[in-house]
């Protein structure tokens, strides 16, 4: 994994801004990088021929079975989630769609352990997960960073939360801080930074402890079209990188195909998921390919189909 | 262009403070010039009551009593900070207790919002005999003055600070304590310092009058003694230099704030 730390660099900056139609970026022939699978993941488990009927593979890193949620508001209780069931690989990247207010992002907090369930379990290495925990990372829309710490205290805050010296996490910082190009940013507070750049020091941050999970709560929702597509190249180089399992929720579809391998729905009311799509093989990372546009209408009707009629 | 933008950043603020301070000295100068003119005997001009400083050798009050300005300058201001520092330390750190709970949040808030009104100077007769003529009772004074409005407003930021900052520290592996510790307080520190220095004014006023009612050192006693020898000198004098330092305490507190607690969360 060392010899390619650098890697990503050279590739985002090997990118065209606008890549015209049929270069595919993320294709097995265009580029050296992309086909390489980050060396701590088995393939078989990435690559693995399931369907959407069998989907997920013997022992998922992440999973949760029969999951509901309900919250109570006065006298009666809505359901936001109702018996879901889900498998993700290690090293996997699911990303999960749905309308608005459909549950999507409740799900990821249950599978952060963020909040208490209603019903089901989410296992975690095969174990119930109990609560928050540092080997499944979070990395929320906004509000990310602590404004009085500058980007490399922001990043080594997981070590100094831990109550580390300075001392003894400086060079994984520092390391961190290199991988993910942000070294020269280093010494800039967070009131100085982009709202791209404090969501790749967001992202740096949550990667530097390590986890086997990394859970995105839309992270690039706030930004806009231009340096959305910077930062999901970012995000799928720190992925295939680092191999941390991603699962990304985003209510773009476009997103959704870009970067992941298994596509998740959720309908609404109550939440269950309503499609999985699996793309792990697919070599379609191209959004004007028309195989992405046609994942894309296909995703788009499903997510459409699913508003209740009033 | 980016300099004479600079300049007139600093330069125009303080500029037009100091000609409209200048303007009301020599306004004043020229009506106080006629000494028959009444308005002179109660408002003497700087050019007739500075002078005192010199001619008393700086010393103010009598006999035994007798302290220099800068005594009376110091004396005040070590008070004052002393109290307000109190005041800072305590209320964070009671902010922080009464918020671990809900239930101390319920049983306390109510009390630190009915005592919080009280003002200051409502104090000094019941420090006066506690503490008695000391250091003690002012300090008393200014911390009365402070604490429980600061407590009530750490406890208003503590409520503020976001829940992802607090949930990205859990998620990182932070304990409970680190958390408190590395996220609440210096989330907290701005907002809670901000208000430290509108509250200083009160501060400041609540000291002055403990000096004038009952202390013998001080600023305000400056000001008392002036009265005890109808001495209408003395009087402006001690207003001049409780109004200097004050609004020179008042840039201080705002250069620290600036410094040091310059964040918004």
């Amino acid at each position: 994994m060392g010899a390619n730390m650098f890697f990503w660099k050279r590739w985002l900056n090997a990118m065209p801004s606008a890549r015209p139609p049929n270069a595919s970026a993320l294709s097995s022939t265009t580029s050296s990088v992309t086909v390489s699978a980050p060396s701590s993941l088995s393939t078989s488990s990435r690559f693995s021929a399931s369907s959407a009927s069998d989907y997920g593979s013997a022992s998922p890193i992440l999973a949760c079975r029969n999951l509901s949620k309900s919250f109570r508001e006065g006298k009666h209780t809505s359901t936001i989630l109702a018996d879901v069931n889900l498998d993700i690989a290690a090293g996997d990247f699911v990303t999960i769609l749905g309308q608005s207010g459909g549950g999507k992002s409740t799900l990821l907090k249950l599978l952060g352990g963020f909040m208490p369930l209603s019903q089901g379990d989410v296992l975690f290495h095969g174990i119930a997960l109990k609560g928050i925990t540092p080997r499944i990372g979070m990395v929320f829309q906004e509000n990310t960073l602590y404004p009085w710490l500058t980007v490399a205290q922001n990043i080594g805050f997981g070590f100094k939360i831990k109550g580390k010296k300075p001392a003894q996490y400086k060079a994984q910082v520092q390391e961190v801080l290199e991988k993910v190009g942000l070294a020269q940013a280093q010494k800039l507070f967070p009131y100085q930074l982009s709202g791209g750049m404090k969501q790749r020091v967001s992202i740096a941050r949550s990667i530097a402890v390590k986890p086997d999970v990394l859970l995105l709560d839309e992270p690039f929702s706030a930004l806009d079209v231009q340096l959305r597509r910077r930062l999901q190249l970012f995000l799928y180089a720190v992925w295939q990188e680092t191999g941390t399992t991603m699962v990304l929720v985003t209510h773009n579809v476009e997103e959704a195909i870009l970067l992941g391998q298994q596509l998740i729905v959720i309908g609404s009311k109550p939440g269950k998921i309503i499609e999985r799509v699996d793309i792990s093989k697919a070599h379609f990372r191209d959004r004007y390919d028309s195989q992405f546009l046609s994942l894309q209408r296909h995703l788009e009707t499903v997510i459409e189909g699913d508003v209740n009629p009033l | 262009m980016a300099n004479s933008e600079n300049l007139s950043h600093w330069l125009l603020p303080i500029g037009c403070g100091l000609l409209s301070c200048g303007l009301f000295i020599g306004v004043w100068e020229i009506v106080g010039r006629d000494s028959a003119n009444a308005i002179t005997q109660v408002l003497p001009p700087p050019s007739q009551f500075l002078p005192v400083l010199l001619e008393s050798d700086f010393k103010v009050g009598l006999g035994a009593q007798s302290a220099t300005i800068y005594q009376s300058v110091a004396v005040t201001l070590i008070r004052v900070s002393v109290g307000m520092a109190i005041a800072f330390v305590g209320s964070i750190l009671c902010g922080l207790l009464i918020s671990l709970s809900k239930w101390s949040e319920l049983f306390i808030l109510p009390l630190l919002g009915l005592i919080a009104p009280i003002a200051p100077i409502a104090w000094v007769p019941l420090a006066l005999v506690v503490f008695g003529v000391s250091n003690l009772t002012a300090i008393f004074i200014v911390f009365m003055g402070v604490f429980f409005t600061l407590t009530i407003a750490t406890v208003a930021e503590i409520k503020r600070v976001p829940e992802n900052l607090l949930m990205t520290a859990q998620n990182l592996g932070g304990s409970s304590f680190n958390r408190w510790r590395w996220v609440i307080v210096p989330a907290v520190l701005p907002g809670v310092f901000t208000l430290l220095r509108l509250n200083f004014i009160a501060a400041w006023m609540a000291v002055l009058a403990a000096e004038m009612t009952g202390l013998r050192d001080g600023l305000g006693t400056v000001v008392m003694t002036g009265r005890n020898l109808f001495n209408s000198d003395l009087i402006l004098l001690g207003i001049c230099i409780i109004g200097i330092t004050g609004f020179t305490v008042d840039r201080l507190l705002l250069m620290i704030q600036r410094r040091f607690f310059w964040w918004q969360v």
